[in-house]
């Protein structure tokens, strides 16, 4: 039964009637439209929807609107006075403490809420007070960095200034270089930006899916009748009512049906897809299916399901359960291990690991009478889903619309089409209706698509001077129930270790294995962290074994410009050295290698990425990127419009930058739109760290577009030859004598006179011909590559294992960075997500394939409390492939970490961890096993 | 996820709440709701009722009296923290508190229901056992007090008859001279469940430890005192229960030989009892020190 309530949201009174059995965040966001306030995870761990209540700083998720009855409460869409931002959001702005903006309007209230109770806390006060705020994309660093400069703002202190260096290659350009606030963090700062959650369509509709209790099982039944009666149920189907066609994501391997038809392979496989009227009507349908399984033996260890008579996943193919199989060998490795004066081998092993980006996955399609559908998404890749649901609707792509929201962050989770993208479509069909279909957090974990554990057995050959000779390696992935990502991660796993350190002799043996758990996919550096820790490990054992320091053996083989590698990659640009030295440099490691007390340790990593895949997933002639830039017929702002995707990591502003550079204008006179399938041109989306390149150089090229049909309109104006003029800073001016200009808008409107709509077109595609001939050669290949170095110090409690993580001093070859401000977001978002999965994370399943942890509870990751201090440099650099020098960061940043970290750990306590993720428990056996050995 | 359906009672008076609890089907007590919302959310339990004690102003107060503190069950853990009184009084137990939780959380759940739950790892427990807290309970055939080292039965469980609340914390003023320090160990540095956590009273006179009680947590079914830690450490000097100590090492030992862990996602039995010993010592000292 309803119940009234009186309550106070921003100074406005509402009487309400109301469900006892709603939160006062689904009040807020469902009742009063105020979708500010978001919804994470809903058990109170993540804190993104944290309001103040009377004051206080509270997970709404965790409070009864009930309970709010004669309350006060304060939400994000409160905090501006009118068109006047508050501090705490010009802060957030100003410093970069904005990446997809999901955790962001709890953030900012929890920083209201610390400040109104202490004007002046301490930055360790502020690390612990922000504890109960998680954020997946900034390492914190910039959040907290945005809440000093807030206190400052409120305290009526001028903040200190940066001291900013730009680098060589941004000295002479107007836009690119400069450390601009994101374009999308105003509105992200006010809750005003709209992710898919956030949007609700008129007599919209819910939906919901019905996931395997039972890890493998034949499906004998599953009756829905009783689901159907229940009153506000509008459609359910299940595997007999969807085509039979299979789809994943790649070609070669789609091996999922949209609903289980038979069989079962995972708990958490999907049987059924219920829409209703509501969330609540739709979990209450789901439990009213009757499914009846018939059990088959599950198998969860790779080894295990790679051995003969192991339960087999698909009858008909994947024999042994090997779902891929990689057999390279580049060089001749029997001669290279023969000339190596000191070859060492060891087994590592990884975790399995999830992106956990802060918004949950959500969906909502709608058909119209002329037989189309849009879809409201949160995607990192428009356009494969925009494909894939062409294919598996049988439909024309004309016939699909997909538009990305606002998305909050992936790190790969949302790379690939999902199983909501497709239901919603069907539901909507089904019942003529929008549905909204949204992962909870469990089922995020359940939908899978993480890190694949690997376990890597390395075998490294040096001479007496550390120069290596011949690298072998042997990884077993293990895969989960599906495809995924997969085939392209067992590639990865092997091709990217050649580009870091010059060797000429590789074999590389790589095993993917289905297991009965949710599918593993592509997550941040896809497919190589694990290989790349395993590496950096070992060849910091290996220094140490044969008397060398851990930065001279990387100096030794480190990577240079212009390189033919041997399994056949080219590399243009590479600064890998100086990187390396700029972090022994800020290190201090000269001082502090082998002269730390006991429990103190410093270790090095290396790490490095493609910028951007060289071929696309299914086999295409588009153009990677594209671009339009169309001006505004006054000629007072450019639109870019753009299929490239924004998740939060700031692609707007980046090709926003590379594209008023072209122009000549500056960056307040350009608008974007992106990634919509119906008004942008076709681009790849966010992933493989393909964005800055390659979205880049083709809003580079529609800005040029348009600066060349405006250039002889110009040259008229200014009575001279063309050649004489360039456009920058909004001008067209002589080249010769700058003071003779006409305003930029002045010359576009002209255009638009004499020549009608102005539009510039761009487009980018890889080389041709990348990478060699041998099977799977494409994976790995790209138009650059990006490198870093890191060096990390950690304090490690010798009684219990705890390692407290110091210091990062992490160094980037990104080569232009178009945006500083951006790329030290990046880098400082993956030391805390690589240091987070090295220390903390782990998907733990029982014995009948149950995750036991699929919440953030469980599953923990970095808070504020843990973060190190992070010192972030760029290097000098330039990649002629790149937009003005440009290449990627994201995905390179990370690898490091997972290295540099486990050597530190093995510097501070004497002995090495050979497995992830290095617990306390794990410190602590390690150094009682070596305290056992030594007595 | 979502709340399955229930009857909402909102009672002014503890009276009231009572009266209702006694009477209605299936009912259960919502105090901050940061534990109860989760497990039904999950799936884990339903109510056919929920009896709201959020606005009983009875049940929010902190007092001094008669050389006690007397908290109020519906106090919020931040109010606690916050307190004057509890930081001029007994900043150690503000200081235990503030590691329960995030602080959203430890603005919404309340001392009361953080007992209630009754979870092995818990934090406010174990440093109140070392006080030799009592708790209250009204039910509706009058009101009882109980040590609360009394009150934890299994994880998850708790005395409570049917139709009561804990209603009052109760803590002894510690005398002068009393030492107080809890120690926790989670696998990050904030909101974190605890794997291992350690509370100690001591209480020292003449240099020398007088009365002592060693509280363990979440390496057992309930938060537990151990004996023979306890009795080790009575009756030895400061220096004694200084690092490094041959005392402190055995008390470590002892407190491990009293512990009933098991093995779960956040470690194994082995390593809990290992940390517990190293926790024990360090917490003895601490405490030791602080009643300087």
């Amino acid at each position: 039964m309803k119940k009234i309530i009186n309550i106070d949201v921003n100074g406005n009174h509402y009487e309400v009637a109301i469900k006892p059995n709603i939160t006062l965040l689904d009040f807020l966001r469902e009742e009063l439209k105020l979708t500010g306030t978001k919804k994470g995870c809903e058990l109170g761990d993540c804190g993104a929807c944290t309001i103040i209540m009377d004051g206080k700083a509270v997970n709404s998720c965790l409070v009864l609107a009930i309970e709010a009855d004669g309350k006060k409460i304060e939400t994000i869409e409160g905090l501006a006075n009118g068109d006047e931002l508050h501090p705490i959001q010009s802060a957030f702005i100003e410093k970069g403490g904005i990446q997809c903006g999901y955790c962001t309007p709890g953030m900012i209230m929890r920083t209201k809420s610390i400040l109104d109770n202490n004007p002046n806390p301490t930055t360790e006060e502020i690390k612990k007070q922000l504890s109960g705020n998680l954020c997946r994309c900034t390492g914190y660093t910039k959040i907290i960095e945005a809440v000093e400069t807030a206190k400052d703002y409120l305290n009526g202190v001028t903040p200190k200034e940066l001291e900013f260096m730009p680098q060589k290659s941004a000295m002479n350009l107007s836009v690119v270089g400069k450390r601009l606030a994101k374009i999308d963090s105003p509105d992200k700062s006010t809750g005003r930006a709209l992710f898919t959650d956030d949007i609700s369509l008129p007599n919209m509709l819910y939906g919901k899916l019905l996931l395997s209790t039972k890890a493998h099982a034949n499906l004998l039944s599953v009756d829905t009748s009783e689901a159907l009666k229940l009153p506000g149920v509008k459609a359910i189907m299940t595997g007999a009512d969807v085509p039979d066609a299979t789809w994943g994501t790649s070609p070669a391997r789609y091996d999922e049906y949209i609903l289980a038809k038979g069989k079962v392979r995972y708990v958490g496989d999907v049987i059924a897809a219920v829409a209703a009227v509501d969330e609540e009507t739709c979990y209450k349908a789901l439990e009213l299916i009757k499914v009846e399984y018939k059990e088959l033996p599950a198998v969860f260890d790779p080894i295990e399901a790679m051995k003969d008579g192991a339960p087999r996943l698909f009858a008909d193919k994947y024999e042994n359960n090997i779902n891929t199989h990689v057999d390279h060998h580049f060089g001749d490795i029997e001669k290279g291990f023969a000339e190596a004066d000191y070859i060492r081998e060891e087994r590592f092993e990884g975790n399995r690991t999830y992106q956990n980006p802060m918004e949950p996955h959500c969906s909502i399609a709608e058909w119209d009478r002329h037989g189309k559908v849009t879809l409201y998404t949160s995607t990192q890749v428009v356009h494969y889903v925009h494909h894939q649901l062409a294919r598996i609707l049988n439909i024309l792509q004309g016939n699909v619309r997909v538009i990305m929201t606002n998305v909050g962050g992936g790190f790969g989770a949302k790379a690939a089409t999902t199983t909501i993208e497709i239901m919603s479509i069907f539901l909507a069909r089904k019942t003529g209706q929008a549905v909204k279909m949204r992962f909870s957090r469990e089922e995020m974990y359940l939908y899978g698509r993480g890190r694949h554990k690997q376990i890597i057995d390395l075998k490294i050959g040096v001479k007496k001077d550390g120069t290596i000779t011949a690298v072998k390696q042997q990884a077993i992935l293990e895969g989960g129930a599906y495809s995924s990502f997969g085939i392209v991660s067992t590639y990865y796993a092997g091709s990217m270790l050649a580009t870091l350190y010059k060797f000429p002799n590789y074999k590389y043996d790589g095993y993917r294995v289905n297991t009965n758990l949710p599918p593993c996919g592509a997550f941040r550096g896809h497919g190589c962290p694990h290989p790349r820790f395993a590496f950096e490990s070992l060849l910091t054992l290996i220094a140490n074994d044969i008397g060398m320091d851990s930065i001279d053996i990387r100096l030794k083989n480190a990577m240079e410009p212009n390189y033919h590698t041997c399994n056949d990659l080219d590399i243009n640009s590479c600064e890998l050295t100086a990187c390396i030295e700029k972090v022994r440099e800020n290190s201090g490691w000269n001082e502090k290698k082998g002269k730390l007390p006991k429990g103190r340790g410093i270790g090095i990593g290396c790490g490095g990425f493609v910028s951007g895949a060289g071929y696309p997933i299914y086999r295409s002639k588009f153009p990677h990127s594209s671009a339009i830039i169309k001006i505004q017929e006054d000629g007072s702002k450019a639109v870019l419009l753009i299929g490239d995707a924004d998740i939060g990591q700031g692609s707007d502003t980046v090709l926003a930058m590379a594209a008023c550079e072209a122009l000549g204008i500056s960056f307040n006179r350009i608008n974007v739109i992106s990634a919509d399938s119906d008004i942008t041109p076709i681009g790849f989306g966010a992933y493989s760290s393909r964005v800055t390149l390659m979205g880049g150089n083709a809003s580079k090229m529609a800005g040029e577009d348009i600066k060349t049909q405006l250039l002889p309109i110009a040259a008229s104006m200014l009575h001279c030859d063309v050649n004489t003029i360039d456009a920058k800073e909004n001008r067209f001016y002589i080249k010769e004598n700058p003071e003779k200009y006409v305003h930029w808008e002045d010359v576009a409107f002209e255009f638009f006179s004499k020549k009608g709509p102005l539009v510039g077109r761009g487009h980018y595609s890889p080389p041709e011909g990348l990478g060699g001939s041998y099977k799977g050669a494409a994976v790995g290949t790209s138009p650059a590559y990006s490198f870093s170095a890191t060096i990390c110090e950690v304090d490690v409690d010798m009684e219990t294992g705890k390692v407290k993580v110091l210091n990062f001093w992490d160094a980037h070859d990104c080569g232009t960075a178009v945006n500083p401000l951006l790329v030290e977001g990046q880098a400082e978002g993956a030391v805390l997500m690589g240091m987070s999965e090295v220390l903390y994370e782990n998907e733990v399943f029982d014995k009948d394939g149950k995750m036991l942890n699929a919440d953030l509870h469980n599953y923990i990751i970095a808070t504020t409390a843990d973060m190190p201090e992070i010192h972030s440099t760029i290097v000098d650099s330039f990649e002629p492939a790149g937009p003005y020098g440009a290449k990627e960061v994201g995905e390179g940043a990370t690898l490091p970490i997972l290295g540099a970290l486990a050597n530190a750990i093995a510097d501070a306590i004497g002995a090495r961890i050979y497995k992830l993720p290095i617990t306390p428990q794990r410190v602590l056996e390690a150094i009682n096993e070596l305290k056992e050995k030594n007595n | 996820m979502y709340i399955s359906e229930f009857k909402y009672h909102k009672p002014d008076t503890l009276k009231e709440a009572i009266h209702l609890f006694n009477t209605q089907d299936d009912a259960a007590i919502l105090a901050g709701g940061t534990d109860l919302l989760v497990e039904i959310k999950k799936g884990l339990r339903h109510h056919k009722n929920i009896i709201s004690i959020t606005s009983i102003d009875e049940l929010k107060f902190i007092k001094e009296e008669n050389h006690h503190i007397i908290i109020g069950a519906g106090v919020i853990h931040n109010d606690i923290i916050f307190s004057p009184l509890i930081l001029s009084k007994l900043p150690a137990l503000a200081d235990a508190l503030s590691k329960v939780g995030s602080d959203q959380v430890r603005n919404a759940g309340t001392i009361g229901g953080n007992l209630c739950t009754g979870a092995a790892c818990c934090d406010s427990a174990p440093l109140l056992i070392a006080l030799d807290a009592s708790i209250e309970i009204v039910g509706a055939s009058g009101i009882r007090v109980l040590p609360l080292k009394d009150f934890f039965v299994f994880n998850k469980i708790v005395k409570l008859s049917k139709g009561e609340i804990l209603t009052k914390v109760i803590i002894p003023i510690p005398e002068a001279g009393t030492g107080l320090h809890y120690e926790k160990f989670g696998l990050r540095e904030a909101a974190a469940v605890s794997v291992v956590s350690v509370a100690v009273m001591v209480l020292i006179k003449n240099n020398q430890c007088v009365n002592a009680s060693v509280v363990i947590g979440a390496v057992a079914p309930t938060p537990l005192i151990s004996g023979k830690a306890t009795c080790l450490i009575i009756g030895k000097t400061v220096q004694e229960l200084t690092l490094p100590s041959e005392i402190l090492d055995q008390a470590g030992d002892a407190a491990a030989d009293d512990s009933i862990p098991i093995d779960d996602i956040r470690g194994g039995a082995k390593y809990r009892k290992q940390i517990l010993s190293v926790l024990t010592k360090r917490a003895i000292e601490k405490a030791v020190a602080s009643s300087k």
